[in-house]
């Protein structure tokens, strides 16, 4: 106790002598020590209730045995988490918890992943001592995208203190009293603002359910995808869901220096797109289709070679959507044929910052930063008002347009400048005035797609994972057709660019996006000593980009 | 010796609940004095060598309550007057509100000025319409009079009084719950510490005093500490009211020394138990003290004898049971009120006392079984002493102090044994919407 740090404080955890920063709450102190308490309605990013009591351990303080997501450590506190008095409390809530609950997990959505169902596993009783009618409560819509089982609901109000603390919109409350009470909203305000998904993630049980992911997937069948949003320049740490290749669910990921535990209902929505019958999946050559997607790669490298050496005038006009290495790439190809580089925006929407600090971006798009840290800071401003005045002046011998908006249409004025280029390749999500004037047609990857990085508003450099991996799988087994199999992913920018690459001789083989990545890296002083492996689940600030801002800001 | 009231002693004048009444009858120079002659600490003092202790049902000696109230502080500090009585049994301070207001706005003025306070609340029960009105009426006189508002009594202190009425809800007579309901959340009962001299109302230093406990003061500055202290017995003294209600001749609101036998009281002051009956039971406290079974009743009615005697003062609402009482019935009674009245905060009491009711009922249609008195005392020790306020403990107490003490009552109701007969019988609590 004596030798005990500044800050620190010295105290017993299940008889051993153990120190933890002053300040901390028996559950985080003892989580630090890795004896992870239950905990039902303690969240680590919202204010403390301490109502649900199953977090109840013994201390030397008190004769009652105290909460430990509320009660802070102090020197010479004993805590025991597995005496007879903590594990008799414990069970004692466990059994109330579960005495009015339906029990009916085969048809509800957080099976798997519920902590109700979890903790009944570890602390629960084996059979109920409850032989009265269990109270019903209401089953209804809280809002357009929610919808509540009061049954199943444990009133530990982490929801409400979400829409209190973070969304700052307060739509959620309790109603009634005892064990009738039940989470509802207020008549007529359904809960309707733009992080209301984050509810039905916090719920610890399947009180609260995400219409858009009601009766989908059983949750254990989901294969998990750690990436980013692709939504805005926010970059937002998501897992995404997928079942057979269907994405099926975006959940957030923790990371406090980009998103905490949230994500806005744009981007957990937002995924749609990626699966809309209307995508361009297949390559065309004007209206045909091409047979196999080697053989439109082929076509692109045959027109790159074409212009090869600076003999011809090229333009290429990038989206914010591409990865760091596919602009790394588009790169490579300009070099080679001296093109002119520039690239538009989508639409900028409006930023919206919330109580709780969280923020929407209003750039819609993931990585203008990165394109820019690669393609030059001007490629998104006087660089794409040379590429129109070039393409409106016309001669240009070939145009590549880059076109990977989930939602966004070029601007007119750049589709018909198109136009007037001789040979015109694009690639693209959705069919428009670009494509339609394009005579080579290739699909775009979404951002579930992809593989590689992007940067975000902050100048944080993180990875995006595809969890099909094509770029990787197609790289391997280069005579497949992705449209042939039974993938539903499409073959990202990343490789058709190497293909044509390789077509001209610029390139010897096709490379892993961790392979463009280090290509980057070494020519780059942005990316300089950065790997792919390096870069943690949580994504590492880019040495000169950030923080964003700060040089705009000095100037005025 | 005859005791002469003290805090009721003009509840049957007429009139008694006006300004001119009450200043006719030495009214305000208490606080007159206390403002011109007492330091503040001084009156803290004097009040914690009365050794008052709270009347609201805990029993916290007051003079200590108000020292932990921050002295250097930049946040404003207030004062919560708990006039929310709602413990069944219990209608002590309604009495002084209907037939003496002016008596607690003294005893208000008192404690803010000992305490520093410029603010109080008086948060009273809904359904007590008239003793709000009464309180409204006392405020408006007080403030015309120049009682409250500034500077009063010459002084540069200043005194705003503001009466809330509550909702209807038990709970908001905790003291925690009394202030979220005041700031105008749900009411319900906060986490502690931070305590509310600390962090109360507002998040600022708060002194939450029930209203029998305010009304003793002027009687302690006009006849001293020392004085005080010889009525009753030394650890708990003071003169106390108490609420007899039940099976007794003449019911109503008492006020006696602390410490009376509670057999006198039922037999001397309140006529003895009505129609000649004999006594069974009584709940000495409010309804969430132990039951007493009429063995057990020749006790003093103060803090330690009664804690000795295996129960507590309470709120000293004191319920008398005849012979003829249903004990399952009584308890039902008690069961379904703490089931309607928890908050539904803390996982132990809000399924608890559902269940406790429910348990009950079935016992009361005469569908119990006899594992089901087991359940009810593992029930209720999984709620004692696991959640946030005490409502849970309140609700436990009857249930097993009933069960324990008339247990073949409860026996004699346990007539299944099959666990699916109780199963497809249960009607009890069925579907709450």
């Amino acid at each position: 106790m004596s030798d005990s740090g500044a800050g620190m404080v010295s105290w017993v955890l299940n008889g051993d002598p153990v120190e933890s920063p002053a300040g901390m709450t028996i559950l985080e102190a003892a989580k630090a020590h890795g004896a992870e308490l239950p905990h039902f309605c303690y969240h680590p990013g919202l204010s403390i209730a301490g109502n649900c009591r199953i977090c109840l351990v013994e201390t030397n303080r008190s004769p009652k045995p105290a909460i430990s997501c509320s009660e802070r450590i102090s020197d010479g506190l004993e805590v025991q988490t597995h005496s007879e008095k903590a594990v008799e409390a414990r069970e004692g809530v466990m059994e109330f918890q579960l005495i009015n609950h339906p029990l009916d997990c085969p048809v509800c959505d957080k099976a798997g992943e519920c902590t109700l169902q979890d903790y009944s596993f570890d602390h629960g009783p084996d059979e109920s001592r409850f032989v009265e009618k269990k109270n019903i409560r209401h089953t209804k819509d809280l809002g357009p995208t929610i919808k509540i089982w009061g049954n199943r609901c444990i009133v530990c109000t982490r929801c409400i203190r979400f829409c209190d603390e973070i969304s700052g919109t307060g739509e959620l409350c309790v109603v009634a009293r005892g064990d009738r009470s039940v989470v509802d909203v207020f008549p007529g305000i359904p809960i309707d603002n733009p992080l209301a998904g984050n509810v039905v993630d916090i719920c610890p049980v399947g009180a609260l359910i995400s219409k858009d992911f009601m009766f989908q997937s059983r949750v254990w069948n989901n294969e998990h995808t750690e990436t980013v949003c692709g939504g805005c320049a926010r970059g937002c740490n998501v897992t995404v869901e997928t079942n057979e290749g269907f994405v099926k669910r975006l959940m957030p990921r923790e990371n406090t220096d980009v998103n905490d535990w949230w994500m806005c209902d744009f981007g957990r929505y937002g995924w749609r797109y990626a699966h809309d019958d209307r995508r361009v999946s297949v390559p065309r050559r004007g209206a045909e289709a091409v047979e196999t997607e080697l053989e439109a790669h082929r076509d692109l490298g045959e027109l790159v070679r074409g212009a090869w050496g600076g003999s011809k005038k090229v333009a290429i006009v990038v989206d914010p959507f591409l990865t760091c290495e596919e602009a790394h790439l588009v790169g490579r190809v300009a070099a080679g044929t001296g093109a002119t580089v520039g690239g538009w925006l989508p639409p900028s929407g409006d930023e919206l910052t919330f109580p709780g600090k969280f923020k929407i971006s209003g750039e819609k798009c993931p990585n203008r930063r990165g394109v820019e840290a690669v393609l030059g800071q001007e490629v998104f401003g006087s660089q794409a008002k040379a590429v129109e005045s070039m393409l409106n002046s016309g001669g240009v011998d070939l145009v590549i347009v880059f076109a990977g908006f989930p939602n966004a249409d070029c601007p007119d004025a750049l589709a018909s400048a198109v136009g007037k280029a001789t040979a015109r390749v694009a690639f693209t999500l959705f069919d428009g005035a670009w494509s339609e004037a394009a005579d080579l047609v290739l699909p775009s990857a979404s951002v579930f797609e992809k593989e590689g990085t992007y940067v975000n508003e902050d100048g944080r450099l993180q990875r995006v994972r595809s969890k099909d991996r094509p770029g990787d799988a197609q790289l391997a087994q280069p005579g497949l057709h992705s449209a042939s199999i039974s993938s539903p992913w499409v073959t990202s920018e990343l490789v058709a660019l190497q293909r044509a690459l390789v077509h001209v001789g610029d390139a010897e083989r096709s490379l892993s996006a961790a392979g463009v990545f280090r290509q980057l890296a070494d020519s780059n002083e942005h990316f300089k000593g950065q790997s792919h492996r390096g870069i943690p689940a949580t994504g590492v600030p880019l040495g000169g980009l950030a923080p964003a801002g700060v040089g705009e800001g000095s100037e005025s | 010796m005859s005791f002469e009231p003290i805090l009721t002693k003009y509840r049957h004048e007429k009139d008694s609940h006006t300004i001119d009444f009450y200043r006719g009858h030495g009214g305000y120079e208490q606080a007159k004095k206390a403002i011109h002659d007492w330091a503040p600490d001084d009156l803290i003092e004097e009040v914690k060598k009365s050794n008052l202790r709270g009347r609201g049902g805990a029993g916290f000696p007051t003079g200590v309550k108000w020292s932990f109230v921050p002295k250097q502080t930049d946040k404003p500090k207030y004062l919560a007057v708990n006039a929310d009585e709602s413990e069944p049994g219990t209608f002590k301070d309604r009495v002084i509100m209907e037939t003496d207001p002016h008596l607690l706005l003294e005893g208000i003025m008192i404690s803010c000025w000992a305490v520093g306070i410029n603010t109080a609340y008086i948060y009273i029960r809904g359904e007590m319409v008239h003793g709000y009105n009464q309180l409204v009426s006392a405020c408006k006189e007080a403030y015309a009079a120049g009682f409250l508002g500034k500077g009063i009594f010459g002084s540069d202190f200043e005194l705003d009084v503001t009466v809330h009425r509550g909702a209807g809800a038990y709970i908001c007579g905790e003291e925690t719950g009394m202030l979220t309901s005041l700031e105008g959340e749900r009411g319900q009962p906060k986490l502690k510490p931070p305590f509310p001299a600390i962090e109360g109302l507002f998040g600022c230093p708060t002194v939450v005093n029930n209203v029998e406990t305010l009304a003793n003061l002027p009687f302690i500055l006009e006849k001293g500490a020392d004085h005080f202290r010889s009525i009753g017995p030394e650890k708990s003294p003071g003169p106390k009211l108490f609420c007899v209600s039940g099976h007794v001749e003449k019911p109503g609101t008492y006020e006696l020394p602390m410490g009376v036998n509670l057999l006198t009281l039922i037999n001397e002051h309140c006529g003895g138990v009505w129609k000649g009956r004999k006594l069974k039971a009584v709940i000495p406290g409010g309804s969430s003290a132990h039951v007493l079974h009429a063995d057990e009743c020749d006790v003093n009615m103060d803090i330690e004898s009664l804690a000795a005697g295996g129960s507590m003062l309470g709120s000293a609402g004191v319920i008398v049971m005849d012979e003829t009482t249903d004990m399952v019935d009584a308890l039902l009674n008690i069961m379904k009120f703490y089931h309607h009245e928890s908050c539904g905060q803390c996982t132990p009491c809000r399924e608890g006392t559902g269940w406790l009711e429910k348990i009950v009922h079935r016992l009361h249609q005469g569908r119990g079984r006899k594992e089901d008195l087991d359940v009810v005392f593992d029930v209720c020790d999984r709620m004692i002493g696991k959640t946030i306020c005490v409502l849970a403990d309140a609700a436990a107490f009857p249930a097993m102090s009933f069960i324990d003490k008339f247990r073949d009552e409860f026996l004699a109701k346990c007539t299944n044994s099959d666990r699916s007969t109780a199963q497809a019988t249960s009607g009890a609590g069925g579907v709450n919407v």
